[in-house]
């Protein structure tokens, strides 16, 4: 039943994509009721499949990375439609929703995880997942809108407007959707990660200040931070700042992806039953 | 449905022989009312404006309404249309109706996609309602050539992109800012172009404006006409800063604004973006400031530019545009046709529906020892066979509806059931 709700998603994404490209192409003012109502039940559909699944596992269902990830493109698809709503810009689904759609097929391929691992209990870890996962969410709204801002200022700089031209929103507007979305995602972040601090000191044994994961998410957190300051201090508008969101997001990446496979006590492999 | 349309345009004639056959808009209602009191014709609207003289009417089936509005035409401008009749276009029925949707989405205009057509003809279209000019087929027609304008509007670009050098520059920054609200231009020397650009940004919503020039009264005189301030030339540098838009087009042999001062400027201004418009020739803004992050520096040749690039884009636009008229002219003939054969199908039913009741009136001795249920039953097989017999010719006439052949069919129909003429 979760699979089957979640490759109906996975069908109805891929239908909204596609039906977003003649808007994009045509330069519509907004998009066509079939490619918002397909995103819709693709939503509806992955909501579904989360809650079948938290339902069989008694908890947030973001035990294994592909949970994770499903967990993850659905937030994504939720930011989708809160960003349109806001600013209707129609280019923005070709930018945010084919990564939904690839964790969504991974996610669909992968075997099901099997561990049932008493770790995932309790406030703490709650707390700092679902911060993680919003401010993860924020971030790539970040990410997406600097890569935006960066075609925008080049096709203005190039002075030989192009298909980008008219299609991508103003650089005030790229601008306002990457500051949103850093205020917004920086604090989810910070929590995230202080929450997971204190859970990993009380609950891990050994040394988990250095471990791997625990760093690198160290590393994103102070480029955020400094990305925040130099924003509020007003130095860092435009290229510099944007190129610098690409980078943290990438750290994200790193983080999220690259040392999950690394770290001993963190990422989704079944090491964590050797707990206590 | 018998449609005509007699006009001239900006490509079939030259100005002078606009101008003549020009019908000014205080002479409109009574000209229409003129035009749709002549013999065979039912309804008329005439669309009057410098880049066309159109005029379009609905006649009763085989008037020849081009010679009634050639004479309507001659009379009103009490002239012999002859030595004009090679600037004149005329077209009939459905290429009235695609003409109508492709003049009122403003394809057909001498700048593709410009807004003032679709205005003028709603204009025309009031005129000739008030003269009571519209009340059938035509009616139909105009009105759903507004719902199609509106649609080629909003499901295409090709209105949107500027195709002006002034409106580029504002285009641009609203690309840059996104609203101008809030926005400080700074004239930088007064001229013809700078004016224009500074008059289309304010109207765009940029809220104050500084200007400069070497004769001092000049800026003051161009500052008092804006609402802004007048900053004497010797001052220009200190006030840059409050600029987000530059419009420069002084004099000087060599650029008056260099990187360094930018940079400075930049660093003042907390990196918040800057916009030149360097309408100077020789330029006024050195090229390299554009390499600078938050700075854009547009002269003259790149506007131009610009306007060529959404030239193109319109011209892309106008493919959808077609596209969606086509379609919209299907769907009109259709309705149309259906329409015409309307009249056939009622008199058909009619003429069943008599005999029914005259053979029902013929046997009522005969059927008055029957039970109601029986008479139920005998007025429900009589109604039913009707029916069957209906079904054939009315599904004929339906789905033949618009085609040529029809006519024939019709013609048939009123001939074989004796429906009169």
């Amino acid at each position: 039943m979760h699979d089957a709700c979640l490759w109906t998603a996975l069908a109805f994404y891929a239908l909204g994509i596609l039906l977003i490209v003649p808007s994009v192409v045509q330069r519509r003012p907004s998009l066509s009721p079939a490619s918002l109502g397909a995103l819709g039940i693709g939503l509806a559909a992955h909501a579904a499949a989360l809650a079948i699944e938290a339902a069989r596992i008694h908890r947030l269902p973001v035990t294994d990375v592909r949970s994770a990830l499903s967990f993850y493109a659905f937030m994504v698809t939720l930011a989708f439609f809160f960003v349109y709503l806001r600013y209707r810009i129609v280019s923005l689904g070709l930018f945010m929703l084919p990564l939904v759609f690839l964790l969504t097929l991974i996610s669909v391929l992968r075997p099901v995880g099997s561990f049932d691992s008493s770790a995932f209990r309790g406030g703490w870890l709650l707390v700092h997942i679902s911060s993680i996962f919003l401010g993860y969410t924020a971030l790539f709204l970040t990410f997406v809108a600097a890569i935006m801002y960066l075609i925008q200022e080049r096709e203005l700089k190039s002075k030989a407007p192009r298909g980008f031209y008219y299609r991508l929103p103003s650089l005030k507007v790229c601008e306002e959707i990457y500051y949103r979305s850093l205020v917004l995602g920086l604090p989810f972040l910070s929590v995230g990660i202080l929450t997971g601090f204190v859970w990993a000191s009380r609950t891990w044994k050994g040394p988990w200040e250095f471990d791997p994961k625990i760093l690198a998410s160290m590393v994103t957190w102070v480029i955020y931070l400094v990305l925040f300051a130099t924003r509020v201090s007003g130095g860092w508008h435009g290229r510099r700042a944007a190129y610098f969101a690409i980078f943290g997001f990438l750290a994200i990446l790193v983080t999220f992806v690259g040392i999950s496979v690394l770290s001993g006590q963190h990422g989704y492999i079944p090491k964590l039953r050797e707990m206590p | 449905m018998n449609l005509t349309l007699l006009g001239i345009n900006h490509r079939t004639a030259p100005v002078e022989v606009r101008e003549k056959m020009n019908i000014p808009a205080d002479h409109l209602t009574e000209a229409v009312s003129d035009l749709v009191h002549r013999a065979g014709i039912r309804e008329g609207m005439i669309l009057s404006t410098c880049n066309r003289v159109e005029v379009t009417t609905s006649a009763e089936d085989e008037v020849d309404a081009e010679s009634i509005i050639r004479r309507f035409l001659a009379d009103h401008h009490h002239c012999d249309l002859g030595q004009f009749a090679h600037f004149f276009y005329r077209l009939r029925q459905q290429d009235v109706v695609k003409h109508l949707f492709r003049v009122a989405s403003s394809l057909d205009s001498m700048i593709l996609g410009e807004p003032q057509i679709l205005g003028q003809l709603k204009q025309a279209y009031a005129t000739a309602r008030s003269a009571g000019a519209m009340n059938g087929t035509l009616n139909d027609v105009v009105n759903q050539t507004l719902a199609v304008a509106k649609r080629v509007r909003r499901e295409t670009a090709l209105g949107t992109a500027a195709v002006s050098v002034s409106y580029a520059a504002v285009e641009l920054a609203k690309k840059i800012f996104g609203g101008l609200q809030g926005k400080t231009i700074f004239v930088v020397g007064a001229g013809k172009m700078s004016e224009l650009a500074a008059k289309h940004l304010l109207s765009s919503g940029a809220s104050n404006i500084l200007v400069s020039n070497r004769t001092y009264e000049r800026a003051v005189e161009l500052a008092a006409a804006f609402h802004g301030t007048a900053v004497p030339f010797e001052n220009l540098y200190e006030h840059l800063s409050h600029a987000d838009i530059v419009i420069s087009s002084t004099g000087s042999p060599r650029p008056i604004i260099n990187k360094n001062q930018v940079e400075k400027l930049l660093s003042v201004r907390k990196n918040r973006p800057i916009f030149f418009v360097d309408i100077a020739v020789p330029r006024d803004v050195d090229p390299s400031v554009n390499e600078l992050d938050n700075v854009f520096v547009y002269d003259i040749d790149d506007l131009g530019h610009v306007v060529e690039a959404n030239k193109k884009q319109r011209e892309h636009e106008a493919v959808w545009a077609e596209q969606i008229i086509q379609e919209e002219v299907q769907k009109t003939l259709k309705r149309l046709a259906s329409r015409e054969v309307v009249p056939t199908i009622v008199a058909l039913e009619d003429r069943l529906n008599t005999i029914r009741a005259t053979e029902m009136e013929r046997y009522q001795g005969r059927l008055a020892g029957m039970t109601p249920e029986q008479r139920q039953a005998v007025d429900a097989l009589t109604r039913g066979m009707m029916n069957k017999i209906l079904h054939g010719p009315i599904t004929e006439l339906k789905s033949g509806a618009g085609e040529p052949e029809n006519a024939a069919l019709v013609r048939l129909i009123h001939k074989i059931f004796g429906l009169g003429s």
